[in-house]
């Protein structure tokens, strides 16, 4: 973590050190990025799984991590200049918008079911009510 | 040692230099162009899947072991791709050192670990393929509900294997799908397919008929169901077979007395034919006349009776057949001898009920094909910096590819948890 203090010590610009402390420094980051990918695979075996909104949010939030690991120190994005927003930001937020505008109109339709749709639904949808009032079938 | 700003023509020449838009060379500025359009199309498949996945509602999505995902497998996959990322950072530190050599090394250790990606990959879709997960039909066995549509595919696919199970048999050579299941594939078509079909025809109930269907998908492929639902199918097939001894029973005996009472219709036959014979047949006597027309009246009539005993017993004896081969299939094949159905148990492949698996396996091979097209780009571009000599001045190229290569395991480390922990 020293290297990392030099960084930004530099105020952002590339820093002129020698190359074993670089490669240490990308050692370590490689390291970090393993631990998380465990800590992820924690998670989906985890309790935090009962509740599955949160284990999927830290798994999110573990990947968000791992990508800006990857590519701030990897891409070189810590080091470069100002340009850098200027390229990734429209990008980002436009993907973004696209996901954000689509889950209140796709991804919450089956939040509350018609009764017209329950009936079109596969079979498992009311695992928990149907069970209890399970009719008796007469054979034939 | 330069900085990324004098990798310019003209970075002797501080202060009188010409500053483009962005202070940048050419080929990093066009690299992070395209990697912004990239951004942007991978957003949009991965939004397209999380708004798919979530959006379906609880239950109808397969988890990993319904469809066959290893999540280890994944994880390997990831670690692999981590490792290539670092090996190409120490390429491009070795080509900016100007040492070519180790950074040649390192170029191959990624390349070397882009392809071990890929063979993973091959793996993991073989997998998927050997269980039926295609993407799309005709060769897709998944169906999203058990229906009569499902019904209807099962009936044709288990046709299909036993024709093919023939010709393997008349060419007699030993074929990968004539195993164990070859040999159960009657029991399968007249125990279970044409059982549920009959259900299904005659009953008037529509619970009775939702329940046979579900009881056959269950059979075949019980890992998709969750536990109520199978405790449910469990119950429904216990009261059926439970039914179904009865009704046995009560045919056995209907059939012994059927045959019981065909017996004594042979005697009277016999008895019959012995009296016609026993009258003179040339007599002009009127009453050997008359005695001789009685008789053959009372002969047509016993053979009348015969023939509808003999029909009621052939109709009793195939009932009888079918109850017990319907009994049989269900103790031979039912989930308590093969807790993963039939399909697993005698490596068949026969359509399965998996809700959502259809839009699964879309976007689990869109996502995973896509990326790995990615991959094989990446290694090819890797492959055109192989004969070079990796030195300073072309630690640009090294550190372009590089950041290529970076994005690619940016978008595994997002598909890692969506595809294979959610």
């Amino acid at each position: 973590m020293e290297t990392k203090t030099n960084h930004l010590e530099d105020g952002g610009k590339d820093p002129h050190h020698d190359s074993k402390d670089r490669k240490r420094f990308f050692v370590v980051i490689f390291l970090l990025l393993c631990a998380l990918t465990l800590t992820s695979f924690w998670i989906a075996n985890s309790h935090l799984m009962e509740t599955r909104a949160v284990g999927w949010t830290a798994m999110m939030a573990v990947a968000v991590a791992k990508a800006l690991l990857v590519i701030l120190f990897f891409m070189h994005l810590w080091w470069e200049r100002r340009w850098k927003y200027v390229l990734t930001l429209p990008a980002l937020v436009l993907g973004l918008v696209l996901v954000l505008l689509l889950v209140p109109d796709v991804g919450l339709r089956t939040d509350t079911w018609s009764n017209t749709r329950r009936n079109a639904a596969p079979m498992s949808i009311d695992t928990s009510s149907s069970a209890s009032s399970d009719p008796q079938i007469n054979f034939p | 040692m330069s900085g990324t700003t004098e990798n310019q023509p003209h970075s002797a020449l501080h202060g009188l230099e010409y500053h483009a838009g962005v202070p940048v060379p050419h080929g990093k500025l066009a690299l992070w162009l395209f990697l912004s359009t990239e951004i942007m199309f991978f957003t949009a498949l991965i939004g397209a899947y999380i708004v798919l996945r979530f959006g379906s509602p609880a239950g109808t999505w397969p988890s990993p072991h319904e469809v066959h995902v290893s999540e280890w497998l994944g994880a390997v996959n990831t670690f692999v791709l981590l490792c290539s990322s670092v090996t190409i950072v120490f390429a491009f530190e070795n080509a900016r050192q100007n040492a070519p050599r180790n950074a040649k090394k390192w170029l191959w250790a990624t390349i070397a670990l882009g392809c071990l990606f890929l063979g993973i990959k091959a793996g993991e879709y073989k997998s998927k393929f050997e269980h039926g997960i295609y993407p799309r039909a005709p060769r897709s066995l998944l169906y999203d509900r058990a229906d009569l549509v499902y019904l209807d595919g099962v009936k044709a696919e288990t046709r299909r294997l036993m024709e093919q199970g023939g010709r393997a048999k008349n060419a007699s050579r030993e074929d990968s799908t004539t195993g164990a299941g070859q040999g159960r594939l009657g029991l399968i078509q007249s125990g279970l397919i044409q059982w549920t079909e009959r259900t299904v025809g005659r009953s008037n109930d529509p619970l009775m008929r939702a329940r046979s269907i579900e009881a056959l998908a269950w059979q075949i492929y019980p890992d998709s169901f969750g536990e109520i639902e199978s405790a449910r199918i469990e119950k429904f097939i216990q009261g059926e077979t439970d039914w179904n001894r009865q009704q046995l029973i009560q045919l056995e005996w209907q059939l012994a007395e059927c045959q019981s009472g065909l017996k004594e219709i042979q005697e009277q036959l016999e008895e019959k034919l012995q009296v016609l014979k026993s009258i003179d047949a040339g007599s002009k006597d009127k009453m050997i006349k008359a005695a001789r027309k009685r008789a053959q009246t009372e002969l047509s009539m016993v053979k009348k009776n015969a023939s509808t005993a003999t029909l009621r017993s052939t109709e009793l004896t195939v009932e009888r057949d079918f109850l017990a081969g319907r009994i049989e299939a269900v103790a031979e094949l039912t989930p308590e001898q093969s807790p993963h159905g039939i399909n697993h148990r005698w490596g068949l492949k026969l359509p399965m009920v998996i809700p959502g698996g259809n839009t699964w396996a879309n976007t689990y091979f869109l996502l995973t094909g896509l990326h790995g097209v990615h991959v094989v780009i990446g290694i090819i571009a890797f492959l055109f910096l192989v004969p070079m000599t990796l030195k300073e001045e072309r630690s640009a190229l090294v550190e372009n590819v590089g950041l290529y290569w970076h994005f690619v395991d940016v978008v595994w480390i997002f598909l890692f948890p969506l595809l294979y922990l959610f």
